[in-house]
């Protein structure tokens, strides 16, 4: 955070409370953004197991039904907000200077706060190109993502060149920043605090690291992979069955029992009492 | 560095009129332009830094012959323990008193160049006002809180293992190498308004400094304090002063300031240390109240 001579009442704020905030942000950079982007790179990595097990994976999400804005607001977009908001602040108050001196560390923190910034910018297109909070801005310019046809649209959207690789540059920026994130978040609440300690929790950001950008890197090969006809043959079926069993269309089942059996008496036994 | 050098002495032929070539960033008073000047004076054996400063102030010419205002500079202690001759030598932060010239050269032949730290308001050509540097320390209380003249009797036992452990952070000289590297710690040079008194301007930069970042040699101190039987009495004290504004929160983990501490003090684990603590201390405070 800058320093001015003079404190405004909006810096005196928040001064009193900068320790606060600054644990809050690096919390938030661990739960729940952090464990919302190793969820949601595993869960994509799943179309390297097929459109089938994919749908499977996005019907699960979708099944929170009419919760899921509501989950997605204030476990996902708010937390993501919060910490971009401060991470900016945090990058506005600080002189990288990785030129004078190129420690390990240095750029390592330089790296943090540029990935930061990556992974912003890459949020916010990815949000207009493939979420329902970016239909508007994107209209009919770009194909979107339909949940009930995942694999499908996801093919489509992800159909050029340049949008994997856009993607992967903002995929990994995002890993990089959650795993360096990790170790550097260790120190800051004092859970490793000598030299070779953190040296060996560095490997647990590796591994963390690798493991991410591997899920991550596999869903763009995975969606790659998607033969578009034959997911759409399979999520028109699946589409189907969800109509049948939310009661939108009746179950072929229950016509066949409609036609079978007379409709049951109109009065319950309680109504004669 | 003070043993003579016996094969040094007997100079090679090969360094006979041989000049090292020096360009300072100059700055004639606080808040002035600054501006670059050549100097060059003869090469000697086993020169450091603050020789060649030497040289150069005696002979008040610059490289071209023109008479200047001798350069000026601090030091003291010549042997690395006084922390008073921090500049940025080749664009590095260290001591210009253990700069050997030699190994400056090795570096960067052509020249060696000679800069004020940048993180400190520039007093005059390399000297630096670092009463930042020194009030992060009184933020922290930075010191064993025994201020009578009584015989209070021999104090508290201190073990060979915490003992081992305190010592490396006892030695610290306020160097400010570790903040002069730092990212995180930025210039704060206000300046006396029109028309403002003495008193009140000194108030408005003790303000500045107390919110802008305390520093990692501060950090350390605080743990250092916090460790020793007697200093620990106000170890609450210390954690609030890293927890205010401008406290251990400030800090990005670049991990320069132990790169670049002359006296190799391990900070980072000083602040990591500090971290925890203040873990601690902040859900211990979240009960407590
Ligand atoms: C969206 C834009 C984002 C920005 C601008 C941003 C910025 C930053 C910055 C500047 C830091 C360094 C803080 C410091 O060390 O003092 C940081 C730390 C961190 N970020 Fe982010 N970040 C963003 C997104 C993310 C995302 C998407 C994640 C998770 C995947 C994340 C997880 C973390 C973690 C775990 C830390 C470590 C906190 C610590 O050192 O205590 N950030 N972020
Ligand atoms: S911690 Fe090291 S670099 Fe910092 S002031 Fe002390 S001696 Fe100098
Ligand atoms: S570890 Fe902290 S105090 Fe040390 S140089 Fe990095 S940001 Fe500054
Ligand atoms: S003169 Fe004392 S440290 Fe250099």
């Amino acid at each position: 955070m800058n320093v001015s001579t003079d404190e405004s009442a909006a810096a005196s704020f928040l001064g009193r409370n900068q320790f606060l905030i600054y644990r809050l942000f690096s919390l938030s950079g661990l739960v729940p953004v952090g464990g919302f982007l190793a969820v949601h790179l595993l869960t994509n990595a799943s179309i390297l197991g097929g459109a089938e097990s994919f749908q499977g994976r996005v019907d699960l999400i979708h099944s929170l039904g009419a919760l899921l804005v509501p989950v997605e607001i204030a476990l996902i977009f708010l937390p993501i907000l919060f910490h971009a908001t401060v991470g900016f602040m945090i990058i506005a108050g600080g002189l990288p200077n990785v030129g004078s001196y190129p420690y390990a560390g240095n750029i390592r923190y330089t790296l943090q706060r540029a990935t930061g910034m990556i992974a912003f910018a890459f949020i916010v297109w990815h949000l207009i190109h493939l979420h329902w909070l970016g239909a508007p801005v994107r209209g009919n310019a770009l194909p979107g993502f339909d949940p009930h046809h995942a694999s499908s649209t996801l093919a489509v959207a992800m159909g050029s060149m340049v949008m994997n690789l856009l993607y992967a540059i903002g995929m990994l920026s995002a890993v990089y920043h959650f795993a360096n994130g990790l170790w550097s978040l260790g120190i800051t609440w004092g859970l490793w605090t000598s030299p070779a300690a953190m040296r060996r929790a560095n490997w647990v950001s590796v591994v963390v690291g690798a493991v991410l950008a591997a899920a991550g890197l596999g869903s763009l090969i995975g969606v790659r992979r998607v033969d578009v006809e034959a997911a759409r043959a399979m999520e028109g079926r699946r589409e189907e069955m969800r109509r049948m069993l939310e009661g939108e269309v009746p179950l072929p089942s229950a016509r066949m029992m409609e036609t079978a059996v007379e409709p049951r008496a109109v009065e319950s036994p309680r109504t004669g009492t | 560095m003070i043993a003579p050098n016996h094969a040094a002495d007997s100079a090679p032929a090969a360094d006979e009129g041989r000049e090292i070539r020096v360009r300072i960033l100059r700055q004639d008073a606080p808040g002035q332009e600054s501006y670059w000047e050549r100097h060059a004076v003869p090469y000697e054996p086993n020169m450091n830094v603050i020789s060649v400063l030497q040289r150069i102030a005696a002979g008040a010419r610059s490289a071209d012959g023109r008479p200047v205002a001798p350069v000026t500079w601090d030091c003291n202690c010549l042997e690395e323990v006084c922390g008073s001759c921090t500049m940025l030598i080749n664009g590095r932060t260290r001591m210009a008193c253990s700069a050997l010239v030699d190994r400056l050269l090795e570096e960067q032949p052509e020249e060696i160049e000679l800069r004020p730290m940048s993180k400190f308001p520039v007093v005059r050509d390399l000297v630096v006002d670092r009463r930042r540097l020194f009030r992060g320390l009184e933020r922290v209380k930075a010191w064993v809180p025994v201020d009578d003249s009584y015989d209070h009797g021999p104090g508290p036992r201190i073990s060979p293992e915490e003992q081992e452990d305190a010592y490396p952070l006892s030695t610290c000289m306020s160097c400010g190498c570790c903040l002069e590297a730092c990212p995180q710690y930025t210039k704060i040079e206000p300046v006396r308004r029109e028309g403002e008194t003495g008193e009140a301007f000194a108030e408005r930069r003790q303000g500045a400094f107390d919110r802008g970042f305390v520093g990692a040699h501060a950090v350390s101190q605080a743990m250092l304090f916090n460790a020793h039987p007697t200093g620990k009495m106000i170890a609450d004290e210390r954690l609030e002063a890293l927890t205010s504004a401008g406290g251990i929160q400030m800090c990005g983990n670049a991990q320069n300031c132990v790169a670049v501490c002359p006296k190799a003090i391990p900070l980072t684990r000083s602040i990591a240390r500090a971290g925890r603590a203040a873990t601690v201390w902040a859900i211990k405070r979240l009960f407590d109240r």
